[in-house]
């Protein structure tokens, strides 16, 4: 039996099998059927535009790879400028300009700079059209400040909004989680930028932290869309021990950390008493004990015609993809699927196609297509 | 061999109660920093919750460090010939040092007890295994002028 072959096997076995609370998904409905596998530790995946069914991936070492429907993997050298491969540092999230067919403008998120002082940091560049791929102009144009010791929590996922304004998410450092209410720094924020990397217009804190900052009070965010049916921002964020958390989020807003959360310290210690205090926007979803929310995809296809609207969120820790709707007002997980062998869900895109294109996070990560 | 094993239990217990509810003010006291109100209520339950989920983790590792420094410090008390008290207490003190200090560089998060993450804390609870060789030297081996203590 083919590796391939035996993968897809255990996969379509693996759906049949799902253990769930929630509705289960039966197999004779899905075909779960990997694209590309040896995948090191890969972190996000966009599909290109103008190639329906070719993705772009990174790898948290530094990789950039173009796979294509068929599972042929093109490497592209990408020599991100000090980029600092560490603990959960490397090279993050991938995100194509909304005008990227005309521009070709890509933008990346990554860790850059040692162990002593790093941060969170965005590069602009192009792609060339034809293959194979390469990377042009390639220019760092954001270094969230200030550079901290270690080498956790980063945030890295990207969005952009209707205005062409881009938001990044960060993380808190993990031991300067109190900075995460000081407006004076980046650290467990939102922020909103423009395409050259300067704060955008209308940001609400305009003579705080360069003007950059959009929300506060976030741990370590690693997934955030926009949803242009309701004109919302979702976003989530990784609780401690418990208290992992989906927002809806608002510019100027405080989202609570570390003065609220549902969530303790690895150590069973209180990082809060508070769950809920004023002045702090509570979440519109919390998971207790934690999943590890690492990405999220908004659903607006057909071939899950059923899903529209939803948010489908890989889970690590929690080693599942769940589906999320709001249903009289609130929103409930409506189905989750766990894949073979446990594997922990590090990224969700919806592809033209309206299929949902996964990635597992491991040293030997893999490309999944789910569909029916 | 009673009496050294309940020295032991006695100064591990003192060691996890006392080093949790230093990192409970400690963590309180960064809230309170950002404008969140701590009601005396609030600082009771929070010390509570602290002492039936963080103690437990806190005395095992106390315990592990204790395990290592009294024997040696004891060793080196007798060759020596000094007082043992105190290299007990330095022992516990200079062993949670190294504890914290290795635990980080092996656990993934940068800091796991985050009341450790700046020097007075790192110290204020470091200063819990210099209580443990304390109470343990105390129990194990008190002083004539100790033993004629009463006991309330």
């Amino acid at each position: 039996m083919s590796k391939r072959y035996r993968v897809l096997t255990q996969l379509m076995m693996a759906v049949g099998l799902c253990l769930s609370p929630y509705q289960s998904l039966a197999a004779d409905k899905f075909d779960v059927m990997a694209i590309a596998n040896d995948l090191d530790h890969p972190w996000s995946l966009q599909e290109l535009p103008n190639h329906p069914l070719n993705f772009l991936v990174t790898e948290r070492s530094g990789g950039f790879k173009l796979i294509s429907e068929l599972g042929f993997v093109d490497e592209i050298p990408l020599p991100l400028p000090d980029l600092f491969v560490s603990g959960q540092g490397g090279l993050f999230e991938v995100s194509l300009a909304p005008d990227f067919n005309e521009t070709r403008e890509a933008f990346f998120s990554y860790a850059c700079g040692n162990i002593e002082a790093n941060s969170t940091c965005v590069a602009r560049a192009e792609l060339t059209p034809t293959r194979p791929m390469k990377v042009t102009e390639l220019r760092k144009i954001f270094v969230a400040q200030p550079l901290r010791k270690g080498a956790a929590h980063y945030g890295g996922r990207l969005a952009w909004l209707p205005d062409q304004t881009l938001l990044l998410t960060l993380g808190d450092g993990f031991d300067y989680r109190e900075e995460a209410q000081n407006l004076s720094n980046h650290l467990g924020k939102v922020v909103r930028m423009t395409r050259t990397g300067e704060a955008a217009p209308g940001n609400p804190f305009p003579h705080q932290a360069g003007g950059y900052i959009y929300s506060y009070g976030h741990r370590n965010s690693q997934g955030i869309v926009y949803d242009s049916t309701t004109e919302s921002v979702w976003q989530h964020e990784h609780g401690p021990r418990g208290g992992d958390e989906l927002n809806q989020l608002h510019a100027g807003k405080n989202y609570g950390w570390p003065m609220t959360s549902y969530g303790i310290d690895y150590t069973g210690a209180m990082v809060t008493p508070y769950q809920e205090l004023p002045g702090v926007v509570a979440p519109i979803y919390q998971w207790t004990p934690s999943l590890a929310p690492s990405d999220m995809a908004l659903y607006n296809a057909e071939m899950f015609s059923e899903w529209r609207g939803a948010l489908l969120i890989t889970q690590l820790a929690g080693k599942r993809l769940q589906v999320l709707q709001q249903r009289q007002q609130a929103w409930q997980v409506v189905h989750q699927l766990t894949l073979a062998d446990e594997q922990r869900l590090r990224a969700v895109t919806v592809a033209s196609d309206g299929a949902i294109y996964l990635l597992t996070d491991s040293a030997a990560g893999q490309l999944l297509r789910l569909s029916r | 061999m009673t009496r050294v094993v309940i020295a032991f239990v006695s100064a591990m217990l003192a060691a996890a109660v006392v080093g949790s509810i230093i990192q409970t003010q400690l963590n309180l006291s960064a809230l309170v920093e950002l404008s969140v109100a701590v009601s005396f209520q609030t600082r009771i339950s929070t010390i509570i919750h602290d002492l039936l989920h963080f103690s437990p983790l806190f005395g095992a590792i106390v315990s592990a460090v204790m395990l290592i420094a009294l024997p040696l410090a004891y060793a080196i008390a007798k060759g020596l010939k000094h007082e043992e008290r105190w290299w007990f207490i330095g022992a516990g003190f200079i062993g949670m040092l190294v504890c914290f200090w290795l635990v980080n560089s092996l656990v993934p998060m940068p800091t796991l007890i985050a009341a450790t993450r700046s020097w007075p804390g790192l110290l204020a609870m470091s200063m819990t295994g210099a209580l443990a060789g304390w109470v343990f030297g105390r129990l194990w081996h008190p002083t004539p002028k100790e033993l004629q203590e009463p006991v309330i």
